[in-house]
């Protein structure tokens, strides 16, 4: 029993599996956009971050540098002649600028170029990396008692009268305070910058979640359709896929015209066909209901013509239904458009004797080279030639006479079809292309001719005029678009 | 180069005293481990504390060295390598903050000496326990005129009964003991024209220096002082409660505030215990126990809520000595040097 049920379930299920794995393939825009937002953002915070800390530790020296800075300058000015020798009173100020920063060590060493050393830390190295420009106060870091000092170096000329030479301040401070700071600041920073980075990738996630939504509604809808619904969509979408909305709408629309067509031209060609079916019907009974044998074949004659016309009309429909499948799904290639034009001319000749009407070709062109497709052309010509030389028979004068003609033009050839006919009066021209458009009723004829002609010139980009032929009679006239050779200069 | 000499003669006077100088011990004789305390503290303020540490820890035997606190810096610096003391106690705070400066210390940090204040420690390598007065100790009986309530009141005195003051004012030598040269220094600072007036009027009526608190108080006492400057308000204040003849003066000018502060040597022997004795010290109850039992000044007097009668308020303004990078600069190798100096030529002294 389960293997049953099992290979129904697969069956049912294949398709969708399959879907998934081709799902699972594709990629995905909203992970692609995810992805690259989250290594833009982090390389953005990450460069953020560098710069903070460098910022963070300049700042910190900067603040700090400041403090340094004051303490030696009030230091130099307590340098002096104490006791006739050159020496200095701290001032406790100086010191309490230091103890700002709390808990750093503090290191000096004050030496003058005559007397040496003066005080402070006698093994303090005095000499600042750079050479010392005099009054200008200098900073650097140096190892000093197993940690990293801050240091500002000063050396000045004593200004006292009896003091002669210079004297060199070096104050040093550690550097937790500045560190304490620093990281303080980078702590501060890194946080802001990573709650940023976090709502960042936040939006990008939900953004594109919201983004992509319209899209996921219109496709929930179009899944929820019943299959011939072809109404447009009616949801509310924004500004972004409002486009789409319109274009599928549009699309909808034109497929539920082409549909409608379609069921109109099956209703019509029915119809097409039950007349004569139902003429066909009246005949057969008449022949049935005679009693003459000579009546009797007549009325059987008359039977076969009316197949004829039934067979060429069926024939009709399905040359326009190949040509219009041709036009559908072919391109068109470059071909001699003499080939179709001799063939349909060729074929059609015999019948035209037939109906007692002379069908000549004229043309002085050895190729007439066009994008076109063959079959579609030919079919063209046959409906063309066809109708002249049905409208040659009618009148009160039968017309013999039925030309085709060829002409090159500087850009386009002209295909001539002229009859001496009956001719269309002004009012029907136009409407002689409308399909089932029949001028007369009495005239055998499916009515789609015509129509087929103008489907295949508007394929190939060409025109169709009618004029009238003098004395009488029509003339059909077609441009077509020479084919240019590509021609690179 | 004078200064060279006092300095060498004082190393001399060091290693004299630290071959005589003998520890007293505490706790158990078998205990599993000892720690090693050099302190400037009075043993009779320090006893009772040593003696509840060794109850509340069994296993640890105490020894306990009272040394100068000068000498008790050269000692702390001589040892640098191999510390004979595990825990530094002094009231110069400024050179036990210049130890720390010069990197003498180890960072220690509890969850007590978290709870301190930060004006009360220093880089986490030294601490604060106490806070006491620097006050003036009079012998009533035999103080001439009105008890003085200043520095003011104490010249007015000694210029009104020279013969009576001449040789009876006693104070710290500056250059022998560290914490009166802490207190020297600071009251230069405070009030550097007053204090060039005191030094003028002591060293020009036979001012008399002491190496030790103790000895002051115990010349006070007996009436071969009529007055002890700068002294330390813990062991003033002990002796004035106990003995009628003493009365102890916060002077109303200002008053000077010191802390003892604890430091462990950087190679310290036994850094576990230093720490356990200084989170003991540091603790509620031994705060307490420091007011309730007028022992010291604690430097958490919050910690008891009880009023306690040994409580001493200054009425003037207070100065706290600050336990921070200031105390080098009274420390400078120049300005000492000068200071010294002008001490010695107010005093008329002569360098041995």
């Amino acid at each position: 029993m389960w293997p049953r049920s099992a290979k129904l379930k697969s069956l049912t299920e294949a398709p969708l599996y399959e879907e998934r794995e081709v799902l699972k393939r594709v990629p995905s825009l909203r992970f692609r956009l995810i992805g690259i937002g989250c290594v833009v953002i982090s390389i953005i915070a990450a460069l953020a971050i560098n710069f903070v800390f460098e910022y963070s530790q300049r700042l910190a020296d900067l603040s700090y540098d400041r403090l340094l800075r004051s303490a030696l300058l009030q230091m130099d000015e307590n340098v002096g002649l104490i006791n006739n020798e050159v020496s200095i009173d701290i001032p406790w100020s100086a010191f309490a600028t230091l103890a700002q920063a709390n808990e750093d060590r503090v290191f000096y060493k004050v030496e003058s170029s005559e007397q040496g050393f003066i005080t402070g830390y006698k093994d303090l190295e005095i000499s600042p990396p750079q050479t010392p420009i005099y009054d200008k106060v200098q900073f650097f870091n140096r190892q000093y008692s197993g940690e990293m000092v801050r240091f500002a170096f000063l050396e000045r000329h004593l200004t006292e009268p009896d003091a002669t030479g210079t004297v060199r301040i070096i104050l040093g401070q550690t550097r937790l305070s500045r560190e304490e700071l620093a990281s303080s600041v980078t702590q501060r920073a890194v946080d802001i910058v990573l709650m940023i980075a976090l709502v960042a990738i936040a939006l990008i996630v939900i953004g594109s979640h919201l983004v992509l939504r319209p899209l996921h509604r219109i496709e929930r809808v179009l899944e929820e359709r019943l299959p011939g619904d072809l109404t447009p969509l009616d949801i509310d979408t924004p500004q972004e896929t409002y486009h789409l909305k319109v274009a599928i709408n549009h699309f909808m629309s034109r497929l539920q015209d082409n549909l409608e067509q379609l069921e109109n031209y099956t209703a019509d060609a029915a119809h097409q066909l039950r007349t004569p079916l139902a003429g066909l019907r009246a005949l057969a009974e008449n022949a049935r209901d005679q009693t003459s044998p000579e009546r009797q074949h007549q009325a059987l004659e008359d039977i076969v013509n009316q197949c004829d016309a039934l067979s060429q009309t069926v024939t009709l429909l399905l040359n326009q239904a190949v040509v219009s499948h041709r036009m559908q799904t072919r391109y068109r290639e470059p071909i001699d458009l003499l080939t179709p034009v001799t063939a349909s001319c060729r074929e059609q000749a015999v019948t035209a004797l037939h109906q007692g009407v002379n069908l000549s070709l004229e043309t002085e062109l050895g190729s007439a080279m066009v994008l076109g497709d063959a079959f579609a052309l030919q079919q063209m010509m046959q409906n063309l030639i066809e109708n002249a030389v049905r409208y040659s028979a009618q009148g009160e004068q039968q017309a013999t006479e039925v030309i085709v003609s060829v002409v090159a033009f500087a850009t386009y050839y002209q295909i001539r079809v002229v009859d001496y006919g009956k001719g269309i009066a002004d009012d029907e021209k136009e409407r002689v292309f409308e399909r089932f458009y029949r001028g007369r009723y009495d005239i055998a004829g499916s009515g789609v001719g015509l129509a087929m002609v103008k489907d295949i010139v508007d394929h190939h980009g060409a025109s169709i005029r009618i004029v009238n032929t003098e004395p009488k009679g029509t003339t059909f006239e077609i441009d077509i678009a020479k084919f240019q050779m590509e021609v690179t200069e | 180069m004078k200064t060279r000499i006092v300095l060498m003669s004082m190393i001399i006077g060091v290693w004299a005293n630290l071959a005589t100088a003998t520890p007293v011990w505490f706790g158990k004789p078998h205990a599993a481990r000892v720690l090693r305390i050099n302190s400037s503290l009075d043993l009779a303020s320090f006893a009772p504390l040593l003696e509840r540490f060794v109850a509340l820890n069994p296993d640890i035997r105490v020894s306990y060295l009272d040394v100068n606190t000068f000498e008790l810096y050269q000692k702390t610096i001589l040892e640098k390598n191999n510390p004979s003391a595990s825990l530094v106690i002094s009231s110069a705070m400024d050179l036990q903050l210049k130890l720390i400066n010069d990197g003498y210390g180890q960072t220690y940090t509890s969850p007590v000496t978290a709870q301190l204040p930060s004006d009360a420690k220093w880089r986490d390598q030294v601490f604060a326990f106490s806070l006491e007065p620097v006050v003036m100790l009079v012998n009533k009986d035999q103080y001439p005129g009105k008890l003085p309530q200043d520095r003011q009141d104490l010249l007015r005195t000694i210029r009104q009964y020279e013969e009576q003051m001449t040789g009876k004012i006693g104070t710290y030598d500056i250059r022998r003991s560290g914490v009166g040269y802490l207190l020297a220094s600071q009251d230069a600072r405070q009030a550097d024209a007053t204090w060039g007036r005191l030094i003028e009027a002591f060293g020009s009526h036979q001012l008399q220096t002491y190496c030790c608190t103790h000895e002051i108080i115990d010349d006070v006492a007996s009436g071969k002082l009529l007055l002890g400057y700068n002294l330390l308000g813990s062991y003033a204040s002990q002796r004035a409660r106990l003995d009628s003849r003493l009365e102890m003066i916060l002077p109303k000018d200002y008053t000077l505030m010191v802390m003892r502060v604890a430091l462990i040597p950087k190679h310290a022997s036994n850094k576990g215990d230093a720490g356990r004795f200084l989170d003991f010290l540091l603790s509620n109850e031994v705060q307490g126990m420091m007011q309730t039992k007028a022992l010291l000044f604690p430097i958490r007097p919050d910690v008891t809520p009880v009023i306690t009668p040994y409580v001493v308020e200054a009425t003037g303004p207070k100065r706290a000595i600050e336990l921070d990078q200031q105390l080098l600069v009274g420390r400078d190798y120049a300005k000492q040097r000068r200071f010294i100096s002008s001490w010695e030529i107010a005093q008329e002294m002569k360098p041995k």
